[in-house]
């Protein structure tokens, strides 16, 4: 019996300094790292801007899907507004869908809504309460992409392009990632940093 | 009657007051220049950072569109007035768009009371001077770096700064007095 207490005790002792290590941890700032280019992404299901629960398997393309983290108030984000409307637009034809997530904690599902309208977003955006996405893909800014392929494997990580400014564009690393997939070639370039605005997680 | 009686008073008022008011922000403007903030490439920064010194140096990359960025300035320019005279430099690299350079970042580090050398890269590709940084930092902000007088990175922090932590680890590399 005693034992068993003891047993209780410690298992208790153990779960709480795993929840004070985690909120320190994200005290900090750090987020969890990002799985590995190769690695197989597990479907997941979030509310998308009209809170209907959207699966990544029903709105994945038949030939890969790209996953971007954006935002309604981050001015980097809101740069490549146009350029990520193209890029949907370009690739859907090619069967490559594009899905993006919002984690931000601080902006709702409204408040996307309204932000895709006016900015003319035409792909599905999904909301990411927790940021349990963000946190399960390690992303830490906005814009942030990934390209999965059709049976979920990462083939790309990070940014859209090189420059915040379009007039200053040199390599369009996410593009370039799909042409090379698409003509079942190797993809040169599978990580490129992302920059942006920290993703406000919750 | 009344009503044209009232109305000359009033526009007397409102054309004093449209005379005084650009008047007053000239002489705001003349009596306070904005801090400079001067572009940085790789290159340079990469000088910056490996160059020979005699005194640590603390490094800020940080953005005025970035909240946590914002959110620990007050406690940046503190440590700057309370560490510049015990040997400590300290500068400020933004991230922001060059086409910030001579409004929101001048006018947010005015507004902060930002003494120390500010710089904005200036650079078509973020990824090599971030990466010369630190190839493990995402480029996410804000993100600290603290160098001793030999050049070595001797504490960095990605996030907002943990003033107490940043104090502990500035206390080691500056002199005593």
């Amino acid at each position: 019996m005693k034992s068993r207490k003891l047993s209780i005790l410690l298992a208790s002792l153990f779960v709480i300094a795993g929840a004070v290590f985690a909120a320190g941890a994200r005290a900090e700032g750090e987020v969890p790292a990002p799985p590995a280019i190769g690695s197989t992404i597990e479907d997941f299901t979030l509310p998308d801007v009209d809170n209907k629960d959207r699966s990544l398997k029903s709105l994945a393309g038949k030939n890969g899907t790209v996953l971007l983290f954006i935002a309604v108030q981050c001015p980097v984000s809101n740069a490549y507004n146009e350029r990520m409307a193209k890029l949907a637009e370009d690739y859907q034809s090619k069967g490559i869908a594009v899905i993006g997530i919002n984690s931000n904690v601080a902006e709702d599902a409204a408040a996307v809504k309204a932000h895709a309208a006016e900015h003319k977003l035409a792909f599905p955006i999904l909301k990411d309460p927790g940021n349990k996405i963000a946190d399960r893909l390690g992303a830490s800014v906005t814009p942030e992409a990934y390209f999965i392929d059709a049976n979920n494997k990462l083939l790309y990580h990070g940014r859209i392009d090189n420059a915040r400014n379009a007039a200053q564009i040199e390599t369009s690393d996410l593009r370039n990632a799909l042409d090379a997939a698409l003509g079942g070639k190797t993809i040169e370039k599978t990580e490129a940093k992302a920059f942006g605005c920290s993703i406000k997680r919750a | 009657m009344r009503f044209t009686k009232a109305i000359v008073p009033i526009t007397l008022f409102v054309l004093l007051m449209s005379l005084a008011a650009p008047a007053q922000k000239r002489y705001g403007r003349a009596a306070k220049p904005r801090p400079v903030v001067s572009p940085i490439d790789t290159e340079a920064l990469k000088g910056l950072l490996t160059q020979q010194r005699e005194r640590p140096l603390l490094v800020n990359f940080w953005a005025t569109f970035c909240d946590p960025c914002r959110d620990e300035f007050p406690d940046l320019v503190k440590i700057d007035k309370e560490y510049r005279p015990r040997s400590l430099d300290f500068v400020t690299v933004s991230l922001d768009d060059m086409t910030d350079i001579k409004t929101s970042v001048p006018q947010f580090l005015d507004s902060m009371k930002a003494t120390m050398p500010a710089y904005i890269l200036n650079v078509s590709d973020p990824e090599p001077a971030i990466n010369l940084v630190d190839s493990r930092w995402q480029g996410d902000l804000p993100a600290t770096f603290l160098y001793n007088e030999k050049g070595e990175l001797v504490y960095k922090h990605i996030g907002r700064v943990n003033t107490a932590e940043l104090r502990a680890a500035i206390e080691k590399v500056v002199s005593r007095n």
